[in-house]
């Protein structure tokens, strides 16, 4: 390119992020002083409307053919500038986005001379890059009607109706024999007393009259290949049979597992020690049966229920990968369970006495009626902290729970029950098998992430699946249900358009250098790299659909063969050269 | 309201009310799916309450990296279409599953498509009120830009009617504008006002009985603002300056003449305005002198002959000429010279008599006579005489008071009704008893005596009061036999006045004298004649005249240039409630009223020097700051001037319009409760109680001081207490759910307030510390690791100590217990939330259900989320409950889907 580029650099004070530490004033005046740049400003807010608004006619009126903004994260505001860019007649890609934020101000809190340093260069760096930007278009790839959702729970039953319902066709898998998930376990649930069976039967109902609705039962999924808008997913029915299935979506719903004790974990393996599932199952039970609630064969006079199990933990020799969670629905369940106890207590005339031993009561919002609720109906409440747990023991044929009650005194409380309830969290499930198929980063916790929980909360790192329900992280069922509606809502926007336009910063092979070494094939985590034949030379061609422009096929290449487009060699050169080259101060 | 035909085309897919996090996301996200949507939001900005926010939790993103691509990615969405500063006024669901709506845009006062959002109108504002963005922490200005980031980047002015003393003026003179201005130090600017609505202003600033200020709200606290006392120095100071008017004619100079007949405020006025437009204009005046009355009647102790001089150069500036000495007797003759309109303005100076026996006696006069002579220094002789003013009324006043000036030895007031019932003003007896003028109630003259021709006594009757009479007031019945005469020199009538018309022809006036008009237009039968001020209405106020006679000129103007009179004349808003600016002021600080500088009674009485004096600039710029901007905008017109693109319109109104759309969603959010009702916490009383909300104002980018101060002096803070659950989880306060979010966002704010204040310690009193979300228990541990203190206990009262600092009583529940007390200096209260009730009035078919505690029903939670008990109308966000940010997306992601569903159902294929 012979002609000077006229660069635009729009340096973002963001609100004192980034203008309390870095002199922002100082860096757009220097870059100023770039021989390609055209104009320099600060915004406030640069991803504010008017700042945007301002841009744009700055852009029009001034023939800027390159943009340069230095402000946050790009997973931030990327987008947002390349829209801006895109309405301002400016090609998307001939923008470049600087992180001045978390690159630099957030992290040179101390020293603004050093930072606004740094600030300079790195902003050089963009507009070296800048000017060296083509303009690139989009992949539009057409997007195919069908959705799997994997996991049919009461989250991906809900899902794959709401799906229907738009006119999509779906495809429900459940790795077990029966759809339904844990909500077919717990019988009534809190806060709204719904029957977990009876919730899932109606689902099921609605689910096999609809013609655009297919569940597979005992099927997992194995293999996934395509892209975004048009997956190939491979389904094994019954553990042998293979099903491919073409569709536009994947929709994740593969719940939670129960946190599970380690032993002697409040007594668990003690006889009498049960989770929360259990007691809930024995109390269906006792309920369907009308008669008391047995345990060992004598009616059960005192209940302990032990909160936090498996949530909120703190690291130590026993518990080396602790689940520092808190998983959110057992306290409400908990104390939903302490009411549905003393409705046997109605029934039958037994007398339950219940201590529920909770760190914090977190029936949060409108749950927290259900709290007042266990208490109006007998549950004592007794609070512990984590440096003295309580301690299950046997005593005389039944169980001694111990515990430092730190509201009331000081010495340890001893409570003779019959019953121990482990009060059990959840936990990430364990799908490695899954996960190898899926490539769905995972969360510090284990659950699925999503891209940010704010902005693109059921989005996923791999265009075109979505995670929803407790396999983003522990939910009760409403919220599971709104999420997977949430998931639902970004898969239509998806699908019902029937295309979508992918990034175009994908690897490029030279043909002429490339030998078909197959280095590129392995480092490829995506499987975007295929071996074709070039007359009669074999070559490797990345698939512009498949390839994230994810770079790791470029270092790798013996013959250096593939640039990524927007991060080609000769712009990472220029940046590095402008980075070091010394700058032109004001 | 009424359901809207069936099969009539939707002008939307989907109307999403209330564009905070959950409208902007579920209108975004059935946007991408294809569906048109409108978005409708009361406020100026999008963003609801989110944007406001310092950062969000657990990730501390601000919030405008969060919000602002929201805002963003809704106002550029091809498929969502904004509708800011709209309210909706009701839906109902038509038979075929659409919705009909009725919403309007309201009044903001600028154009949108013109305005560009500089803020230079904010800039000139001169009144500003509490920011509700900044939780009332600091003032913004009526003209204004939300916050820094307001989508659309709009002003918009916040006018609350018409304020009571601009309302109440006949003439509609800003009063609230110009008081504003003067209290910015404005004073060319406050002048230049008020010849908008009367160009008269050094006669107004003396004589006008200024109805404004009995109207006045401050009048209901500490009393009324002196706003005639600020014009008197307004006009005083701009005349001292320009000697002679800043201004010459108009430059668009038309051909048409207009013949104004009389001199006096309506004349002048009317002439003013029309030699605005170009007119030329000519008054008639029978006097040696033009002013009318202004210059004949009201004595010079009042208003001087120079102020009138000085007034009446306001309108001859312009190119007015007027001919005085000139009776005109004919319009016939006008039109024959050629005026194309004429205005009749004579007034009513002639006077009643009183038909007893001695009227015709040498020392009868009438109060008009008698005044005229004074005006002219041909001062009657009344020295070391008894003078007799009879009548009660503000024409009584002035010959009386005149006649003590003169050195009379005994003035005498004689009314046939009781004190209570004198019509004239009571400063303005009060002012006379003062001067020494006695009072003589009850009584009628029933005859003059005299000898030689010349007048000897009066021979009054006592009265008493009978039946009330047409006018309300109880009619004087005689007593007889209670007739005595008292000695007097002069008697002067001051018992009512006639209109000045007996030079027209019969046929243009009523019974009683007046000329007839159009009350609209002023117009007689003749339509290029139009009549105003007293000789029209019977005598009255000055200001009643200059009104008259501006909106006389308003039509004749528009008779001239051929255009329709069925126009209105002003565009004048209701007044504004009283009794609401009343009760936001409770806890405005006391401001007496600065006394009206004045001669004393026994020195002003000596002379026709003016008692009354200016005040000084800074009395009154302290006066002026007395006025309470009842109506918000106070008119001062500044943005208008300041405006480049000229986008401000006063006249706008509110916009309303009736759509169909296929399904509704409403996200109308939550409201705040209100920390006062936790009396003993101290909120509202105590300057460094603040809310959790203000809190995250002072921390936020855009904060209010630039620095995490307390309010009180301004420091910093070193030890600040947080009080979880404050009005949640209340049943004293009826509201026993947990806020869901107070625990996250205070552990957010003791964060924040560590990074910017690392001095300083940071304690949490909590009942429990619910951080149930994703990566919340961690930001929890996070916190308590950072050196953020947590006490289980409840605060009871907080108490102001000595050092401004306060004491905390909380009951401590870990440790060794019982009652105990810490000392903070800024105390944070994590404020519970209510439902926004708004939402049930919203739909107009059957009642949208309610749960137990006033939110918006969901009809399934579990399996139908959102939807509520009308089908096709659904909730998102915290109109159902109050929830997190996280849980708001997921909730909006949810109604959006389920919308797409209910328009699939519906509407399939359409």
């Amino acid at each position: 390119m012979t002609d000077k580029r006229r660069i635009g650099v729009y340096v973002c004070h963001c609100g004192g992020n980034i203008s309390d530490h870095v002199n922002v004033k100082e860096v757009a005046a220097t870059l100023l002083n770039e021989a390609e740049v055209e104009v320099t400003r600060t915004h406030l807010f640069a991803c504010s409307d008017a700042s945007q608004q301002e841009m744009i006619d700055e852009i029009k009126e001034k023939k800027l053919d390159g943009l340069v903004i230095a402000s946050c994260s790009p997973k931030l505001h990327m987008f947002t500038f390349r829209a801006m860019a895109e309405r301002a007649g400016l090609n998307p890609y001939q923008y470049v986005h600087v992180n001045l934020r978390e690159q630099c101000s957030w992290v040179h809190t101390g020293d603004k001379p050093g930072a606004t340093f740094k600030g300079i260069n790195i902003v050089r760096a963009g507009v070296a890059k800048a000017a060296l930007t083509t303009p690139l278009t989009p992949l539009r790839i057409e997007t195919q009607p069908r959705v799997l959702v994997v996991g049919a729970g009461v989250a991906g039953m809900r899902a794959a109706l709401s799906l229907a319902g738009m006119g999509l066709s779906v495809f429900l898998i459940e790795r077990e024999s029966e759809p339904g998930g844990w909500a077919t376990q717990v019988g009534r649930m809190g806060p709204d007393n719904q029957h977990g069976p009876e919730v899932v039967a109606n689902l099921l109902k609605q689910i096999r009259q609809h013609d655009h609705i297919i569940l597979y039962t005992n099927a997992e999924l194995t293999g996934k290949s395509g892209h975004i808008g048009d997956f190939n997913a491979t389904v094994r029915l019954n553990g042998s049979e293979n099903l491919t299935l073409n569709v536009g979506a994947i929709i994740v719903t593969t719940g939670f597992t129960p946190y599970e004790p380690r032993d002697g974990e409040y007594g668990w393996g003690m006889p009498g020690v049960v989770t929360l599932m259990q007691f809930r199952q024995m109390l269906e039970a006792a309920n369907a049966s009308g008669g008391k609630l047995i345990h060992n064969g004598v009616p059960v006079r005192d209940v302990g229920f032990i909160y936090c199990v498996g949530s909120r933990q703190e690291k130590s020799e026993e518990c080396p990968e602790p689940n520092t969670h808190c998983s959110r629905f057992c306290c409400m369940a908990t104390a939903f369970t302490g009411s549905l106890l003393h409705e046997v207590e109605k029934k039958t005339g037994q007398t339950i006495n219940q201590y529920h031993l909770y760190r914090d009561v977190r029936t949060y919002g409108r749950l927290e009626t259900v709290y007042t609720k266990a208490r109006e109906d007998g549950a004592l409440f007794l609070r512990w902290d984590p440096s003295a747990p309580p301690r299950v023991e046997k005593a005389d044929g039944r169980l001694a729970l111990k515990v430092h009650d730190t509201l009331l005194v000081e010495d340890e409380l001893e409570i003779g029950v019959d019953l121990v309830v482990l009060a059990t969290g959840m936990t990430p499930r364990p799908n490695d098998a899954l996960n190898e198929v899926l490539k769905v980063p995972k969360s510090k916790d284990g659950f699925y992430n999503e891209i940010h929980i704010k902005l693109r909360p059921v989005e996923t790192a791999i265009d075109g699946v979505c995670i929803a329900g407790t396999a983003q992280g522990p939910k009760n069922l409403s919220e599971s249900v709104a999420s997977s509606l949430a998931a639902v809502a970004r898969t239509g926007a998806l699908l019902k358009k029937g295309f979508v336009n992918l990034e175009p910063l994908v690897a490029k092979i030279d043909t002429d250098k490339c030998v078909w070494c197959d280095e590129c094939l392995k480092a490829c985590p995506y499987g975007a790299i295929e071996r074709i034949h070039i007359g009669t030379k074999e070559v490797a061609m990345a698939l512009d659909s498949t390839c994230k422009g994810e770079g790791a096929c470029v270092p790798i290449c013996p013959h250096d063969a593939i640039v990524i487009e927007g991060f080609r060699d000769d712009q990472i050169m220029a940046m590095i050269d402008a980075s070091l080259r010394e700058a032109v101060t004001a | 309201m009424k359901p809207n035909t069936e099969n009539r085309p939707l002008d939307y897919d989907v109307m999403v009310v209330g564009a905070g996090v959950a409208g902007m996301e579920t209108a975004a996200s059935m946007g991408d799916m294809g569906y048109r949507v409108l978005l409708v939001d009361k406020n100026a900005s999008i963003g609801g309450r989110a944007i406001l926010l310092s950062k969000v939790f657990p990730t501390l993103d601000c919030a405008s990296c969060i919000v602002t691509p929201k805002m963003a990615s809704v106002s550029h969405h091809p498929n969502v279409q904004l509708m800011t500063y709209s309210e909706v006024d009701g839906i109902v669901r038509n038979a075929d599953g659409s919705f009909a709506v009725d919403l309007h845009r309201k009044a903001s006062y600028v154009d949108f498509d013109v305005c560009t959002g500089c803020g230079k109108c904010e800039e000139v504002c001169t009144v500003t009120v509490p920011d509700e963005y900044n939780y009332d922490l600091v003032t913004r200005r009526i003209a204004h830009i939300p916050f820094p980031q307001a989508v659309p980047k709009k002003a918009v002015i916040t006018r609350r009617g018409e304020a009571p003393c601009t309302f109440t003026c006949p003439a509609n003179v800003k009063a609230s504008g110009y008081v504003s201005l003067v209290r910015a130090g404005r004073y060319k600017e406050a002048f230049d006002l008020h010849l908008e609505n009367a160009p008269l202003v050094g006669s107004l600033s003396r004589a006008c009985y200024a109805p404004c200020e009995s109207e006045c709200t401050r009048g209901d606290k500490e009393g009324t603002v002196h706003i005639r006392g600020i014009k008197r120095f307004m006009a005083d100071r701009y005349y001292a300056e320009h000697p002679e008017p800043e201004y010459g004619p108009v430059e668009k100079q038309l051909a048409t003449r207009v013949a104004i007949v009389g001199s006096g405020p309506a004349g002048l006025s009317a002439a003013f305005y029309l030699a605005r437009e170009g007119h030329q204009v000519t008054i008639f005046e029978a006097e040696n002198e033009a002013g009318g009355m202004l210059r004949t009647a009201i004595p010079p102790y009042r208003l001087p002959n120079d102020v009138v001089d000085r007034d009446i150069k306001n309108v001859t500036a312009l190119g007015v000429k007027i001919k005085t000495g000139q009776r005109v007797t004919s319009l016939p003759d006008l039109k024959q010279q050629g005026f194309n309109a004429i205005l009749l303005a004579t007034g009513a100076s002639d006077e009643n008599g009183l038909d007893i026996e001695g009227n015709e006696l040498n020392g009868v006069v009438g109060c008009m006579q008698f005044l005229h002579e004074v005006n002219v220094g041909k001062m009657p002789d009344v020295k070391d005489k008894t003078v007799m003013v009879i009548g009660g009324g503000n024409s009584a006043m002035d010959p009386a008071r005149a006649a003590i000036r003169m050195g009379a030895r005994k003035v005498i007031i004689n009314y046939r009704r009781g004190r209570k019932e004198m019509p004239a003003h009571d400063w303005e007896i009060e002012g006379a008893v003062e001067e020494g003028v006695e009072l003589m109630l009850m009584s009628a003259p029933t005859k003059f005596l005299g000898r030689n021709g010349k007048l000897t006594g009066v021979e009054c009757i006592t009265m008493e009061l009978g039946a009330p009479d047409e006018s309300g007031r109880r009619r004087p019945v005689p007593i007889h036999g209670s007739e005595k005469v008292v000695p007097v020199d002069m008697a002067v009538l001051a018992i009512g006045l006639l209109p000045s018309t007996t030079s027209f022809p019969a046929d243009m006036k009523n019974t009683k004298g007046l000329l007839a008009a159009n009350p609209q237009t002023r117009q007689t039968a003749d339509p290029d004649v139009f009549a105003c001020g007293d000789c029209v209405t019977a005598p009255t106020m000055i200001i009643n005249a200059i009104a008259q006679g501006h909106r006389a000129a308003f039509y004749m103007d528009r008779r001239l240039k051929g255009e329709a009179l069925d126009v209105p004349f002003d565009g004048v808003l209701d007044m504004t409630d009283k009794k609401v600016v009343l009760e936001e002021s409770k806890d405005f600080v006391e401001r007496q009223p600065v006394p009206q500088p004045a001669l004393a009674a026994n020195v002003r009485g000596k002379s026709f020097e003016c008692y009354e004096q200016a005040m000084t600039e800074e009395e009154a710029r302290q006066e002026a700051q007395r006025c309470m901007n009842c109506a918000e905008c106070s008119q001062c017109m500044e943005c208008v001037d300041a405006c480049a693109p000229k986008c401000i319109d006063f006249s706008q109104k509110p916009k309303p319009m009736s759509l169909n759309v296929g399904t509704v969603i409403v996200s109308t959010g939550f409201k705040i409760l209100d920390p006062e009702t936790k009396e003993l916490l101290g909120y509202g009383r105590l300057p460094d109680v603040v809310s959790g909300p203000q809190m995250d104002r002072l921390l936020a980018p855009t904060r209010p001081y630039n620095a995490v101060l307390r309010p009180s002096d301004g420091k910093e803070p070193e030890k600040i207490a947080i009080i979880l659950c404050v009005g949640s989880r209340d049943q004293t306060v009826c509201n026993p759910l947990c806020c869901r979010i107070g625990c996250m966002y205070s552990i957010k704010h003791a964060q924040l307030a560590m990074g910017a204040l690392p001095m300083a310690d940071i304690t949490i009193y909590t009942i429990d510390v619910r951080a149930f979300g994703k990566g919340y228990n961690e930001f929890y541990e996070q916190a308590k690791s950072m050196g953020v203190q947590f006490v289980k206990g409840k605060v009871a009262r907080i108490e102001r100590l000595d050092n401004g600092n306060m004491a905390l009583h909380y009951e401590d529940m870990l440790g060794e217990g019982g009652h105990k007390t810490a000392e903070h200096d800024l105390v944070v209260l994590t404020v519970g939330f209510l439902p926004n009730t708004d939402v049930f009035s919203l739909y107009k078919g059957e009642a949208l259900a309610a749960d137990e505690f006033g939110y918006l029903r969901e009809t399934d939670p579990v399996s139908e989320p959102t939807r509520t008990n009308v089908d096709g109308l659904f909730a998102a966000g915290t109109t159902i409950g109050v929830m997190d940010i996280p849980d708001t997306v997921l909730h909006s992601g949810a109604a959006a889907s389920q919308a797409a569903g209910y328009l699939e159902r519906t509407r399939g294929g359409q």
